[in-house]
């Protein structure tokens, strides 16, 4: 099996996808509220160059994205390896080499990836506002702009969540939606 | 050695791959003409299924290859047939269920 077709095949496995959807999504939760955190602090302290505020928050997406990648990586190689171990006691041979390991391989590779792109997304679209500061809007402007995209990342991930597990989809994604408010409110409580 | 025209293997397998990969990719190996695959018994971590495979010269390593590649053993080869017909076994009074 080509490793393309490998990939291909892990993208289609359910039991792949609903590991990736939950770090997707789990990753995805906390890089959008580190980047509303950010811009809210950023904000309110005073840093008054748009690209600043930006590559802070990029700084933040290596951070998360990386993390998720490799935490993804270590934590899927342990429990399929543990699985495995199981197997092949029960079988009485070794799986090495076997398409039951290739499998176990390609589907780890699309948790790690879908693991990283979480956090990138929750973080870097609320920063992007940023990007046209001061020339086509404030920086109070780009604020209230990150927070409200922020909030509408989560609101998607809830919607999602619900949509898939037959909830009220609206409901759900407020449910998530309301982290982002509330983390913006915090940093607005704190002294800064 | 003349062709072989069926082969009755009793294999262990785990829970993935499932049955229907061992029925196709063991239809894929030269000579075979046609599969059946079916379940025996489950575990809590295998199953043991009974492929029944048959063929004008059927490639019995292909075959065995193509089991162990999907993570399966095979535990007995229950029945073999060779030769230019296909012989079916004859009833004795010894069997338990004439």
């Amino acid at each position: 099996m080509s490793r393309l077709r490998g990939l291909r095949a892990a993208l289609a496995d359910e039991d792949v996808r609903s590991i990736s959807r939950r770090y997707f999504i789990s990753n995805g939760f906390d890089g959008t509220l580190t980047s509303i955190g950010v811009v809210v602090g950023a904000y309110l302290s005073g840093i008054t160059d748009g690209l600043t505020v930006f590559a802070i928050g990029l700084g933040g997406a290596v951070g998360l994205g990386t993390s998720g990648v490799w935490s993804v990586w270590e934590i899927e190689r342990a429990e399929k390896q543990a699985e495995t171990l199981r197997t092949e006691a029960a079988m009485l041979r070794e799986l090495d080499d076997t398409i039951v390991a290739r499998r176990d391989r390609h589907g780890r590779v699309v948790n790690a990836v879908m693991s990283g792109i979480g956090p990138l997304i929750g973080v870097v679209l609320p920063l992007l506002p940023f990007l046209v500061v001061p020339e086509v809007v404030s920086l109070e402007a780009a604020t209230a702009a990150a927070v409200a995209i922020g909030v509408s990342v989560l609101f998607t991930f809830g919607a999602y969540l619900g949509s898939i597990s037959k909830q009220r989809w609206y409901v759900a994604g407020v449910r998530m939606g309301l982290a982002g408010l509330v983390v913006a409110a915090i940093n607005f409580v704190l002294p800064t | 050695m003349p062709d072989m025209k069926r082969l009755v293997l009793d294999v262990l397998k785990p829970h993935e791959p499932d049955i229907r990969e061992f029925a196709d990719a063991t239809s894929r190996c030269d000579g075979v003409a046609g599969v059946n695959a079916a379940l025996v018994e489950t575990d809590r971590e295998v199953q043991t299924i009974k492929l029944t495979i048959e063929g004008d010269a059927i490639d019995d390593d292909a075959v065995e290859a193509a089991v162990a590649d999907l993570g399966g053993s095979v535990h007995s080869i229950d029945e073999v047939v060779i030769g230019d017909d296909l012989i079916e076994q004859s009833d004795t009074p010894q069997d338990p269920h004439r």
